[in-house]
């Protein structure tokens, strides 16, 4: 039955983009969505079937792919990360159909916009490693189609579309050698094959196709140094696509490693995983700080993107370290709380791009220097955006605490353990997430507290009205599941430890306290999540009446940001650029901003100013050092090259003949 | 080599055609150039006379026969029909004639380095007598890079084509007459465009030198 399944999400993802194609303009857009968004159920309940009776959905045929076969078979690890790509599909797909402008809406889009969201159905099923890097570049190339959607309007997006393809491509030729390279040395393609013969391969090729595996996963994730299309890509995309490349996408990446180094090579040596923790650890940290740095809304989602995945990769790592040293149980744990994560950054990493979204709409700009105010002005487009950045930084009862608590205890119960490397590395790890909590922190208060709060910096923000029905429902529902899943946990936790056992084979107990709590067995710990919210709700029911008791005369109310005083107006407050200035000094070595202060004196007396502006940008350290050398360098061996082939034609003739010369005396 | 009417005759011809792809390099005057690629084409279709004869095959021999008809005739003609009228030398060739020379030479060494595996492989008379076919070619190749009018390049192109066949005829002991057949139609083919582009030439540059086409570089 999941077979069959499998082949309908197929089948009407791709009769969605073949509506989108062919329709005509009026009915369009909400046939193909609507279509879609029965490709995603019909995902989700197929992944649901998978998670819950462990037969895997198995399609072969070789009609479709010359040479191997189209191969498909989804497990209860790939089934995990289907029921997440569709449940954001869902909610970015219902978003859609009241989201307008930025191209969104023409042919080549709506045609797009479904494939796309099958690939990200399809991905986790692939079981050779033809199909595989088939559907993998389908997803690549659509969604950067979908990125340049507005080239036409900003040249931004241009230059974000020539970043995400380059890096992109760079990652699908490492993975491409990696997967080969594996699939030579077992002698078959299959996954399956792959991962009975893999533990007999010479240690040099399974660590180069793992060290090739991790940079192409961790290009499409978003992992420091290879991030840099991210913060591009992500905030000039359309908005439903920033919120299914920000929580579907990525993912895929996490999916990736964890297939590859679990699951078909067996798991491996300490320092693959202490290689992996160490990029976590840059990526959380790295991410977060130009998150919390950052005055461009969506940007900042976007670097948080490539935080989050620090901190799944940081879980990976560790979980691989734990293994490789003989930690079973303590593995499993890191992995499941690592695609604990998995699901919930993509719930509330998809309301936040969505809500995100709305607000850009709303107020017609990005930046959080011109909006304020908006929580009253859009008040369920505001609080979908505060729960999400809640979540994000991991406040309790919603989502983002439950696995960031349980990667933590994970990680904190290695500690006593003699391994040296694990002695080592895991202190590292635990300061690397409490650093990042802190700076995640610090960014939800500066995007809600600037961005919704207090007066409006601009006519954009002073005049904005809420969106939509359908796009305060899209976000709404994956809000909901943040509240949901952080007050819930056991909703999903069984079925992710299902998933967890499923890709690495171990034979053990299962690690977590089911029922109400959350908790490690054998260790102590145990979190409930539901009676953390009871006590809230009656810790916050208490100091409330208190205070009305104690206090009968109410409070005066002013503006937020207005330190009490009455005539504040915008131009007093703080923005998001200064809110974030003292940890731009702190951190000034590794941000180096670039002040610009440009002041012009009046004619008559130098001592009056006339006008002053006052300009600052962040530069992506990797960017500066590592990327723009790159390319020039690059740029400059293209314009040696193109000197070679001057138009003559004896030139290339002279070519052929040396060509052939040396092709004689080699095979000769 | 030994004594038999077989293996002399066979040396001969096979050394005719590396002698006149050395001559096509030294001359400059373009009516010679042509009769000496005519000549070629006889050598050439001579050494197909010879395998067929000593093989005793009928459809070889007249293989031989279209090869002389096609290389030794028809191509000179329209050779000598679009080259003919007021170019008549090679005043400037990429590469000077003593260079030229010197460079033939290292290239029948490259070609006789190269085909000692297909020589061993094929053994005997025939064997032996490969690398001369590569050279040809090779010569051939040499010459549409070291000469700049467009007849040079026609030239150049069927040397190339004689020296490929004469390896084929004497690997394969005979090549099927349908395949023969079909490489000259290519080559005149080939021949055909490169008589059009040297007519264009002329019209649009007033010159025939292939190098004026830089010009359409970016």
């Amino acid at each position: 039955m999941t077979s069959d399944l499998l082949v309908v999400t197929a089948l009407i993802g791709l009769s969605s983009s073949a509506v989108g194609a062919m329709a005509p303009l009026r009915i369009r857009m909400h046939l193909s969505v609507a279509l879609t968004i029965a490709a995603c159920a019909s995902g989700f309940v197929m992944a649901a079937e998978v998670l819950h009776t462990g037969r895997a959905a198995v399609v072969h045929t070789t009609a479709l792919l010359p040479q191997s076969g189209l191969s498909m078979v989804l497990d209860r690890f790939g089934a995990l990360f289907v029921a997440v790509s569709a449940v954001v599909g869902i909610g970015a797909m219902v978003f859609r159909l009241g989201y307008h402008g930025q191209g969104l809406s023409s042919r080549t889009a709506s045609c797009i916009l479904p494939l796309f969201v099958t690939t990200l159905l399809l991905v986790p099923a692939a079981a050779n490693v033809t199909t595989f890097l088939f559907l993998w570049e389908l997803m690549a190339v659509t969604s950067l189609l979908l990125v340049l959607v507005d080239h036409r309007r900003r040249s931004e997006v241009a230059s974000a579309g020539q970043w995400y393809a380059v890096m992109t491509q760079f990652g699908a030729a490492a993975l491409l050698v990696g997967l080969v390279l594996l699939a030579t040395h077992t002698g078959s393609q299959s996954f399956a094959a792959i991962a009975a013969r893999s533990t007999h391969l010479p240690a040099g090729v399974r660590d180069s196709a793992f060290v090739l595996v991790v940079v192409g996963f961790g290009s499409k994730a978003g992992m420091v140094p290879l991030h840099v299309w991210l913060p591009r890509a992500h905030p000039e995309a359309p908005g439903p696509v920033s919120a299914l490349m920000s929580a579907a996408m990525v993912n895929l990446g996490i999916y990736g490693i964890v297939r590859v180094g679990d699951g078909l090579l067996g798991g491996g040596p300490a320092w693959w995983w202490l290689l992996v923790m160490a990029l976590g650890a840059l990526s959380a940290l790295f991410g977060s700080l130009h998150s919390a740095t950052s005055s461009d809304l969506k940007r900042l989602l976007a670097y948080s993107t490539t935080d989050n995945v620090g901190l799944m990769l940081l879980g990976v790592g560790a979980s691989g370290l734990f293994a490789s040293t003989g930690h079973r149980a303590l593995a499993l744990v890191a992995l499941v709380a690592t695609l604990l994560h998995v699901v919930f950054h993509a719930v509330f990493k998809g309301s936040l791009f969505l809500s995100a979204s709305s607000l850009q709409q709303a107020t017609g700009t990005r930046d959080l220097d011109r909006m304020g105010g908006l929580l009253r002005r859009v008040p369920l487009t505001g609080t979908i955006f505060l729960v999400g950045g809640l979540a994000m930084a991991a406040m309790p009862v919603l989502c983002g605490f439950v696995s960031e608590w349980l990667l933590l205890q994970a990680m904190l119960h290695g500690l006593p353990s003699s391994d040296p490397a694990i002695a080592v590395a895991m202190p590292i790890g635990v300061g690397a997430l409490a650093l990042t909590g802190g700076l995640t922190a610090l960014t939800i208060v500066k995007a809600a507290g600037i961005g919704l709060l207090g007066q409006p910096r601009s006519t954009g923000a002073a005049e904005a009205h809420e969106v939509g029905p359908s796009m305060r429902l899209g976000a709404a529902i994956l809000a909901t599941l943040c509240l949901v899943f952080g007050v819930a946990p056991f909703l999903v936790v069984p079925s992710v430890v299902d998933a967890a056992r499923s890709v690495t084979r171990a034979r053990i107990p299962d690690p977590l306290v089911g029922g109400w709590q959350v908790g490690l067995a054998g260790v102590h710990g145990a979190l409930a999540p539901g009676l953390l919210a009871l006590a809230l709700l009656i810790a916050v029911t208490l100091v409330a009446g208190a205070r009305r008791m104690l206090q009968p005369t109410p409070a005066r109310r002013t503006q937020a940001w207005g330190c009490g005083r009455d005539l504040q107006t915008a131009t007093m407050e703080y923005t998001a650029t200064s809110f974030g200035e003292p940890l731009t000094r702190v951190f000034e070595d590794v941000l180096r901003p670039a002040h610009d202060l440009d002041v012009s004196h009046a004619a008559e007396s130098r001592y009056y100013v006339e006008a002053a502006r006052f300009h600052t940008s962040l530069d992506d350290a990797f960017e500066r050092h590592a990327y723009r050398p790159a390319s020039v360098g690059l740029g400059r061996w293209g314009a040696l090259a193109r000197r070679v082939p001057n138009g003559s034609i004896h030139r290339y003739l002279a070519f052929g003949l040396v060509a052939l010369i040396v092709v004689l005396v080699v095979v000769g | 080599m030994s004594g038999s009417p077989f293996t002399s005759t066979l040396t001969l011809a096979v050394g005719a055609v590396l002698v006149c792809a050395v001559t096509v390099v030294w001359l400059s005057s373009v009516r010679s150039v042509i009769r000496v690629v005519a000549f070629q084409g006889v050598a050439l279709g001579l050494v197909v006379l010879v395998v067929g004869v000593h093989l005793g095959d009928p459809g070889l021999i007249a293989t031989a026969a279209v090869v002389l008809a096609v290389k030794g005739i028809a191509m000179p003609f329209l050779l000598e029909r679009s080259g003919g009228g007021a170019l008549t030398r090679e005043t400037r060739p990429l590469v000077n004639v003593p260079a030229s020379l010197v460079a033939s030479a290292v290239l029948i060494v490259v070609a006789f380095v190269a085909s000692r595996g297909v020589a061993h492989f094929v053994g005997s008379t025939e064997g032996g007598l490969v690398p001369v076919g590569v050279a040809t070619a090779l010569l051939g190749f040499f010459v549409l890079v070291a000469k700049r009018r467009p007849i040079f390049q026609m030239v150049g192109l069927l040397m190339i084509d004689n020296g490929i066949a004469m390896v084929a005829f004497l690997c394969t002991a005979g090549v099927p007459f349908l395949i023969e057949m079909g490489v000259s139609l290519d080559v005149l083919l080939g021949v055909v465009v490169l008589m059009v582009l040297a007519q264009r030439l002329r019209s649009e540059f007033g010159d025939l030198d292939l190098d004026e086409l830089q010009e359409l570089h970016d």
